[in-house]
Parts: C-alpha cells; structure tokens; sequence
C-alpha cells in the first residue's frame, strides 16, 4: 500500500466498503458573525446521493445567491465512514471562490480561497468564517 | 473613471484588496522549518518554507514507518489573509501535492506564531481508503 505518511496506511477490504455518513451535513448554517461581508449562510441538501452546497452572501444591498454545487466529502481519517468535511469550487468567470469545510463540535469552520481572473487588480485572498446549524432547539 | 468592478460578496469589493500599500503582503512570518507540536504525530513531521522572489516553496516530510517520507517539493499559491496576525496582515499559502496515488490539498497559515496546516486528502487508487481530511500544528524549529 502506497502513502505519505503513516495516516494513510490501513487495511480496508475495497469490497466491504460503506458508503460515507453525510448526516451531519444537510441544514441551514449561519455565519457567526452577524457584521460579516462574506458568505451569510450555507444551505446543505442531499439529493440522489449526492451532497449538495448553496450560498448566500452578503451583497451591498441583499443576500447574493450563488447557486448550488456538489461537494466532495471527506472523512477524519481514511477508516472512517463519517464525513467531517468537505470542499467545493464556484466558478464565477471572473473569480474563483474555493471552499474547504470542516465540521468541529458542530461548528463548521470554512476556509475560502477567492482568485480573481479578470483583469481588475485585486489580489486573491484567504479568509476562515464560522457556521452554527440552525436545529430549532433550546 | 472608477472601474465597474465583478462580484459576489461584498467582501470581493473590500478596497484593501487594490490598495498598494496594503497589498504589499508580508510571508515573512511563514518562512523557515517547522517541527510538528505533536511528537507522536502519524502525519506531517516538518515543513520548510522558502521564498525566491515572490514564490514560495514548500517541503514536506511525513513520518513513516522506517523513517521520514520527503513529499515533492511545489510553488504555493499566495492569497492576502485577510485576518490579521499580531496587527499586520500576511499570506497564507494554498498548496498541492500529487502522489499519484493520492492528492493532498493543502492551506497554510500563521496562527498566534503557529503555523497551521490542513489537509484535505483524497485517494485515487482503488484501495478503499476513505479521502480524509487533517489539520496538524507546527512550532518553528529555525
């Protein structure tokens, strides 16, 4: 078995694998941070097996929806069949905006990575913002 | 005549992000080699950080099983972080490692003078292993 580090390297049946968890997942998540000019809220669905991502961000003058993409799900370590995780890509045509998402004590902590490719000057930058799962308890 | 400018958030018209003098980021704090804080770590071992005019290398070894495993060496992407670090705002580097078997993801950045890692790791041989992520902590060493 070929790896980068020990991490990788546990004997799995490929035969006998499950599918991964994703339950953690669907729901509304809201931006902790209620002063925020990035992404407001995160709609989670899961639909024909597959994981689906929707943004709303904060435009100048209302929410900015950006559509819906699939998200590759990962796991906390290659045994795992429970998703902790996920990232996905939204092409704009003149950015690019990269999601990485991990969930951690049912925070989901999102890394953004946002590439301009139009000819405007801005730099590419890097920001972390903080999702709570509405639940409608308490 | 000001530009009509893209955008899908807000925060994609912050005027910092054309702002020379704010632009002017600093990965200074990034440079150097890195030791893991955890000893017993089944990941990352260290990392070196270098810089050549304004590309940054990374290099990294994993731990394992007879010895450290060197990861190939790549350019990372530089991105503006817009969280600032001690009051100065610095970079935070995106890399990618192709192993063949496997892909790692990575992002670097300065936290309170750690340097944090996360990996986002997916297989692509047929070995069953689920694609993992991880996120592992680094002291400076030098």
């Amino acid at each position: 078995m070929q790896i980068a580090q020990l991490a990788d390297q546990v004997e799995i049946d490929p035969t006998q694998t499950d599918s991964i968890q994703t339950g953690a997942f669907p729901g509304s998540w809201i931006n902790s941070n209620p002063d925020t000019n990035g992404i407001a809220r995160l709609q989670m669905t899961q639909s024909d097996g597959k994981l689906l991502l929707q943004v709303f961000a904060m435009g100048p003058e209302a929410l900015i929806d950006w559509g819906a993409e699939e998200v590759s799900v990962f796991t906390s370590s290659p045994r795992s069949r429970v998703g902790a995780g996920f990232t996905c890509v939204f092409d704009f045509g003149f950015a690019e905006t990269r999601l990485q998402g991990m969930i951690m004590k049912g925070l989901l902590v999102l890394a953004q990575f946002h590439r301009f490719k139009d000819d405007s000057g801005r730099v590419d930058y890097f920001v972390r913002e903080y999702f709570g799962l509405e639940h409608g308890r308490y | 005549m000001t530009p009509i400018l893209e955008f899908k958030q807000s925060s994609h018209l912050n005027p910092a992000l054309v702002d020379p003098a704010k632009t002017q980021l600093s990965g200074e704090k990034l440079l150097g080699h890195w030791v893991n804080t955890n000893h017993e770590t089944k990941g990352i071992a260290e990392c070196v950080i270098e810089r050549n005019d304004d590309r940054y290398s990374v290099s990294i070894r994993g731990v394992g099983e007879n010895g450290l495993i060197a990861w190939p060496i790549v350019t990372a992407a530089t991105l503006a972080n817009l969280e600032e670090e001690a009051g100065q705002r610095t970079v935070a580097l995106a890399a990618n490692f192709d192993f063949g078997f496997m892909r790692a993801e990575t992002h670097i950045r300065i936290n309170k003078g750690v340097l944090v890692i996360v990996l986002f790791n997916t297989f692509k041989d047929d070995s069953g292993r689920a694609n993992y992520l991880n996120r592992e902590f680094f002291y400076r060493a030098s």
